[in-house]
Parts: C-alpha cells; structure tokens; sequence
C-alpha cells in the first residue's frame, strides 16, 4: 500500500512536472531583440559583418582564403600577383591558386539578411537618419559579399531573405541566377546603400569612421564591380570555354549588354568625384609622396581594413597584426620571417626598357648599382625596391655574381652562359682556365676584394629568402619601423582596398570603352600627374589606360582579377617565363652591368581558360544539386 | 545478470556502426585515343588529353571523375569503381565528341576515335651541326569552323617525355634578352596558303655529346589549347 502511494505521488509529479512549458529566454544565445534594440548592439552586429568582409588583404592568399582564423596569415607572400606574372613568388605556377579554395559565404550573407529584414522592426527606437545608415551599410556589405563570389563563379543564387533552416529541402535548394543577373543584383544592392547612407560631415551628420563604408564607398566599389561586369560582355563573348553552364547564361554575359554596364560604371565613379582626392600630401618629393600614400591616413583612401597589435588573439578576427614588413624584405632588413615573392623586371618594363644594353649590344656599365635608377619615374621608385636603394640603414645590394672580364654583348653572353663552367665560389682556383663567372651561396665570400652577391644577393642556399629577380618589393613597406619591429605578427599598416586612384582608373576605362576619349585622357593625365610621369597624349589605346592601371594598382591583388576579366589571361600567361634584372659586378673593369635573365627558380606561367571561372565547391553540389550544371570544363 | 548488462553494452555500441558493404574501387578501365586519320593511338603528351567519367549508376548529377592519358594515346585506371559511366573524350587537340555510356566492370577496354584539330605531315628532322631542324606541314581533319591557328612549338627535351610541360626553355626562347620565343607564329584561319606551307624551325645550340628527344606541337585557340604533335624523334649530337 505504502509502495502505490509513493508511486502515485511521483507519477503526480511527473504529470505535473509535464504541464510546465520550458519558456525561458536561453542565457547563453543572444537574441534578436537584445541586439537590436540598442545602438550599440546593433554596431557590434555591423562590425562583426565589416569583419569578415571577403577582402583580398595583406592576410588573403588566393589557395588559402580570407584569413579570418589563424590560418596561413603570416604568408602575405602568398600573394595573387605571385600567380599572374607581376611577382615571382613561392607558388609553383598559376595552376596552384587558379581553381581557389571553395569560397561559398552564405553564411556570412544570412548574417547581412538578418539585419536589413529584423532591424526595420525596432526603427521605433532610432533615428529615421540612423536606421537608414545601418542598413544602407549592410546592403553595402551585402554587395560587397556577392562580387567576392560572383567574380569567382559567375552566376550563383541570389538570396535575399532569411531563410528558414527548418523549411523544405527543396526550398532551400535555391538554383543559380544568371550571371547578368547577379551582377545587376550587386548594382542594384550599391544603389541602396547609397541613397540610404548619410553625406559625411554635411550638415548635422557625423563623419563615417575609418574602416566603415560610406555613401561613396557605395559608388566606388560599384564602378569596379560594374567594370567587371562590362569587360566580360564585351571581351568574354569572343574568348570562352563552352559548356551547358555557359548555354543557360550562368556563366557569360551577353555582349549586347556591354555598354550599359560601361555607362553604369562611368556614372557611379562619375558620383565620386570631388569626395575624394589623389594624395599629394609629400610634395614636392613625389616618391616620397607615392611611398606615403601607402603608409599614412589621407583622402585618397576610401574604404581601408585596419589591425591592431593590441589584438592578443589572432584566431578569433581579421583586426590582429600582420606580416607584410617580415615577408616582404630580406632578412637583414627584418626582425623575422622571410621575403618569398619578388617583383619581376616584366612588370618594371612597363614603365619602358631600363637602359641596360648599349646601341652596339654590349652591356651598359655603371660605375655603382644605384646608377640604374637615374631618371626613373617617382612611381616606380616607390614601388619596387632597386639595386643600391637603402631600408633601415641597410643598402640592397643584390649581385647575381662577379664577372671576372666580361667581352662582347649581352645576348652573346647570355647563349654561352649555357655552356661554360661557373665557379660557385671556390670551386676551382683563380687561375682555371675557361671560368669567367663566379656565383656564391654566401653572403660572405669576397672575390678580389669584391663582395660576390651582397648581402641582398642571390643566394641559392638560403632557399626562397633572397631576391630572385633582382628586385624586392616597396610598397606598403613601412620604412618609419625599426628592423626589430618588423617581426612575424608586428605589422599594423592599414590596407586599402579601395582608393580614389582605381575609381579614376575605373573612370577612365569605361569613359574610353564608351568613345569618351577626352574625359579618358584627363583622368589618365590625373594618375599620371601625381605618379611623376610623363603625361599621355590624344593617341592613346585602351592598352595605354590597361598599362596605366597594372602600373598604378600593382601588387594591391587587382591584376590577376583584370587579366581575367579583360579575357587575356590565357595570352599573357602562355608558357611564361618570369624575367629578372640581374646585376653583375666586372671584376677586371670595376664596373657593374645589368643583364635581363629568367628569374632564378625558372617557373613555368599557363593559365588555362577554364580557369576564367572557378569550380563550384564540390560539398555545395553534393547539397544542391540545382546548382547544376557545374562551370564550363569542370 | 552482470554479463548480460556487458553484452547488451557491446551490443548497442555496434548497434549504429553501419558497415561500408560498398566493393572497392577493384575495376580496370583501359583503351586508347584513336585518330581517325592515320588510325592509330593519338599522339599526346602526359595529360594532353582526358576521359571524364560520370557514375550515372551513383548519382543524377555525379561530380566528374577524369582519366588522364599517357604521351602514347593510351589511357588505363586500375582502380575504379565498377557500375555505368557516361565517358567523354575531352580537353585535348580533338573536335569535341558525344560522351557514350559505357558499363564498367572487371577489366574493361574501350577505344575512343577522336578528329584531331590538325595532323603535322611530312615531319622530318635534320641535324646539321648543333642545330636540329625540324620541318613539317599542316592538314586538318575538318575545316569549318577550325579555331584559330596559333603556331607550331618545337619542344626539345633530355628525355622522351618532351611536350608543352617538359620542355628545355632556352631551346624554345629564341633570344633570352628580349624573351621572345622560337616558334612559328600563324594566328590565322584555315586557308590554302597554309595548307601549302612547309614550316621550318630550327633549335640552335645543342650540346654535342648529348642524346636530345624533340617534337614540334601546333595547336589552336579552343577552349583548352592543347596541342596536335608529330612523332618524337631521338637526336643523337655527335662529339665534336
């Protein structure tokens, strides 16, 4: 009996117990209304979005990804210009990075969804200027995400609303979009943002802080973007690889449409003008003015990503240091780390042939390396890193060997090269008959009083970490530290991802691609001005405003993205050697010449067309199949 | 009681392990490129050339698997999943095929007749000196609607493998100071003058002393650039 009784007593409770809803907000998940309704829990919501924004940074490697965790991001040299032939960097040829990493950021996308569909619910608490703001800089953010995959894959599905995880498969299987389609979504997404978003400064606004998008910004990356779209009409419809992806029109845009995306271009950088300006804040030096813009806040910067070295958790963001100083210079000149991409003489030529051979063939001879920089332009200089220039108090004085008489002319050399012994230092004695050229692994070994590499020399012992073209990189390089704060992790210059420059240069290629030559010219003589060149004249080309664009944006992650969307890659990238500058010292003669040699690791360059597109992650296929048919050749 | 307890326990654990009865990847695929000029295997170089595969009898919309051919035409897969692809001829010197569906099993051979883009003809090679000249003519299969013909590369290598990735650079730069490559430059259409054209390309420089292995390769502006090669011929330089 006593057994029934406690028996009923528990079932009671049990029965009790089951009538209680468990309705208690979590305490470990912040809820929608926490965030939303104050100010500051929506800007912590807006910067975590500007966080993981897909920008290609010091920390992005094209194998690798965006290094938002700890990843690979001390390896700047990992470097897209290390693929498309400006750098001859660590990677083995194009083919390493061409296909990328499965980039497919939706879930980054859904955290913008749920800002712009949930924060109109608590509009009540603001601001109507506020809200506008903030949802003008998440459909900024929006279209910034979509460009990042659509310039990888062409079409893919456009998602504008917060989808249900517990709704039906098929619902959530949502099939790609054209490509034109998505690129008049990225567009469209650029408009908003800039009608939602305040005028900085204007009457009782406050000024955009650094780091944050703004109404220009807006119009800015829309002019890249539609640039992009309008290149691939006019120049993807001759030069494709055909497929079922390309037929439906998920891949390609029609060439009819190419002018409408120019015009949408000019406009939108058109919009710009007069908010920004082209630095000119170190003159009358306009090499020191160029090296500044890179390192100093300035109003040529319109959209920039910053770090901190107060950061003390790497993993968690993109805020932490970086290593651009570390892997970008040897190691002399740092306090760790190591340089692995180096600028090529290809890309130095598009400035014009240095003058290194004479009238007759024979090799020029200067009487100190530095010579070769005279009367180079400003831009230039402060771009690459020379034979002779100094960082830190230490003097770059990369030497490929010594010669020990040199006869003849440079390309005559170059053939017997081939077949005559080289003494790699001490090999043979002094007198051996035949040897003529003396290479060294040691930053120490002296031939006839005369350093055999220099401490910046080619030296094939230490692996990648000496100059293989006989240049190292400039820019971006912070010339203010001292080589002890130049470490792996050390480094907090800001990154530009979007300065006035490229949107003059955006101006200037559709102005001219629409017939408005004059408007080209002047935007052209613009850049031009400031860079300390020569200005250009009525008979340029759209390759003269292309050139001007590699020489402007190099190393800043734009030219792998141009040659691809201008259709070229496939040419300009066609079993590719990458050229050096080699200097060499004449023992006999005390002078020093500059011969134009294949950099020293030799790689092969091929872009293959299929590569105009990546593959769509192999996982998102298995999981939707209405992404099908899959990019052309894949 | 205890034990039953311990058996139940084991029992369970295996409960969810779901065993993988799946037979293993035990099938050979083999067969080879034909040209269906000359009627012989295709002349490539080591992945000048692929079969893609598709499982039909795994998915709708199976991920491509790719069989890359060897430099003699041939292709072959020891390891591969018995059951019914769909396979295609593709990315190599050919006018684009149909895919056929083909049920793989056991040790399986299968021979793909293929058009190339172009035949090299009347190939002969000479040495004189340290030079080697090479000379041959163009023919295409097909001639409407032939991509742009872009140029024929002479490729001299140490080995046999010699083709567009292994090659000798400096035989294949003309002039290291200026970068500019040793090749017969043709950009242009199908027309009669190329038809009656005997191109000529001369290597310069080989080392007496040495065995070289060479080929001239032509290729046209299609979606893969590969490249339509003659035979590969050993050179032999004599000691001076």
């Amino acid at each position: 009996m006593k057994k029934i009784k406690y028996t009923i007593t528990i079932l009671a409770a049990y029965i009790l117990a089951s009538c209680h809803k468990l309705n208690v907000p979590p305490l470990n998940i912040i809820s929608e209304d926490q965030v939303f309704s104050s100010a500051n829990g929506v800007e912590a919501y807006l910067a975590n979005i500007y966080t993981f924004l897909p920008m290609e940074d010091f920390v992005y490697e094209p194998n690798g990804g965006f290094m938002t965790g700890n990843g690979g991001r001390w390896q700047c040299f990992y470097h897209t210009d290390a693929i498309d032939g400006e750098m001859a960097g660590p990677f083995g040829g194009t083919g390493d990075a061409a296909t990328g990493f499965g980039f497919w950021p939706y879930d980054r996308i859904r955290v913008i969804n749920i800002l712009i569909n949930d924060l109109p619910k608590y509009a009540s608490l603001y601001t109507p200027a506020q809200v506008n703001e903030w949802l003008g800089e998440a459909y900024f953010c929006r279209a910034y995400t979509y460009f990042a995959i659509v310039k990888r894959y062409g079409g893919v599905p456009i998602v504008k609303t917060v989808v249900d995880p517990n709704a039906s498969i098929a619902s959530l299987q949502v099939p790609r979009n054209t490509e034109e389609d998505c690129y008049k979504f990225i567009g469209a997404d650029f408009d908003t943002a800039y009608s939602l978003m305040w005028v900085p400064g204007a009457s009782g606004n406050p000024s955009i802080e650094q780091g944050a998008a703004s109404k220009y910004a807006a119009m800015a990356y829309k002019s890249r973007a539609m640039l992009y779209a309008a290149t691939i009409a006019k120049y993807g419809a001759a030069n494709y690889v055909d497929g079922p992806a390309r037929a439906a029109g998920l891949v390609g845009i029609p060439a009819g449409d190419a002018n409408t995306f120019f015009q949408a271009a000019y406009d939108a950088a058109k919009l710009v003008e007069g908010q920004f300006s082209l630095y000119t804040g170190g003159y009358p030096d306009k090499e020191q003015n160029y090296v500044d813009l890179f390192l100093k806040p300035n109003n040529e910067q319109i959209f920039i990503r910053q770090y901190s070295q107060s950061d003390p958790n790497l993993n968690s963001d993109n805020s932490g240091p970086h290593s651009w100083d570390a892997t970008m210079t040897c190691r002399i000149m740092t306090g760790d780390g190591l340089s692995r991409a180096y600028p090529d003489y290809d890309y130095v030529e598009r400035y014009g042939e240095l003058p290194i051979v004479n009238a007759d063939g024979t090799p020029t001879r200067f009487n100190n390396l530095a010579d070769i920089t005279n009367g180079l332009e400003p831009r230039l200089l402060a771009t690459v890193y020379f034979p002779g220039m100094t960082l830190r108090g230490q003097t770059f004085d990369q030497q490929r060997g010594i010669y020990k008489t040199f006869t003849g002319s440079a390309a005559q050399e170059l053939s017997d090269n081939l077949n005559t012994p080289n003494d790699v230092y001490g090999q043979y004695p002094d007198t051996a008959a035949g040897v003529n050229l003396i290479f060294s692994s040691s930053s120490n070994n002296v031939y006839a009083g005369h350093n055999v590499i220099g401490r910046a020399g080619f030296n094939p012992s230490t692996g990648d970490d000496n100059t293989r073209t006989g240049f190292y990189l400039r820019k971006y390089i912070n010339y203010n530290a001292p080589a002890s704060a130049c470490g792996l992790y050390q480094s907090t210059q800001s990154y530009i991802d979007m300065r006035y420059a490229e949107v003059l240069l955006n101006r200037a290629e559709a102005a001219y691609e629409l017939g408005n030559t004059a408007d080209a010219l002047a935007d052209i003589n613009a850049i031009r001005d400031r860079a300390g060149a020569v200005e250009a004249t009525n008979s340029m080309t759209i390759d003269t405003i292309r050139n001007e664009r590699d020489k402007e944006l190099a190393f800043e992650h734009q030219y792998w993205w141009d040659i691809r969307r201008w259709r070229i890659a496939d040419q300009v990238l066609d079993n590719r050697k990458l050229y050096g500058l080699m200097p060499y010292y004449i023992s006999s003669e005390n002078k020093f010449i500059f011969l134009k040699q294949i950099e020293t690791f030799q790689r092969t360059y091929t872009f293959q067309k299929i590569w105009y597109y990546e593959p769509l992650p192999g996982g998102e296929l298995a999981k939707n199949p209405n992404l099908y048919p899959n990019n052309p050749g894949y | 009681m205890k034990n039953f307890l311990i058996a139940a326990l084991v029992l369970a654990a295996y409960s969810c392990a779901k065993t993988d009865n799946y037979a293993a990847p035990n099938s050979t695929y083999q067969g080879n490129l034909i040209d269906s000029v000359t009627g012989k295997n295709l002349l490539t170089e080591t992945g000048g050339a692929s079969l893609m595969l598709k499982q039909l009898s795994w998915s709708g919309t199976p991920d491509p698997y790719y069989i890359p051919t060897k430099p003699d035409g041939s292709f072959e897969d020891t390891r591969i999943y018995s059951g019914q692809y769909s396979v295609l001829p593709t990315q190599g010197a050919f006018w684009p095929t149909d895919s056929v569906v083909t049920q793989i099993g056991g040790s399986t051979s299968q021979n793909f007749t293929v058009v190339p883009y172009l035949e090299i003809t009347h190939f002969t090679d000479t040495l004189s000196a340290d030079s080697l000249v090479m000379t041959c003519q163009l023919m295409a299969p097909r001639q409407n609607g032939l991509p742009e013909i872009l140029e024929i590369w002479p490729f001299v290598n140490s080995t046999e493998f010699v083709g567009s990735g292994a090659f000798i650079t400096n035989f294949t730069i003309s002039d290291p100071s200026n970068g500019s490559y040793n090749l017969a430059a043709i950009n242009s259409n199908w027309n009669a003058t190329i038809a009656a054209t005997t191109y000529r390309l001369v290597v310069h420089g080989l080392i007496a002393g040495r065995t070289y292995f060479a080929r001239l390769g032509v290729r046209v502006n299609d979606s893969y650039r590969k490249y339509n090669f003659s035979p590969i011929v050993e050179v032999d330089v004599p000691t001076k």
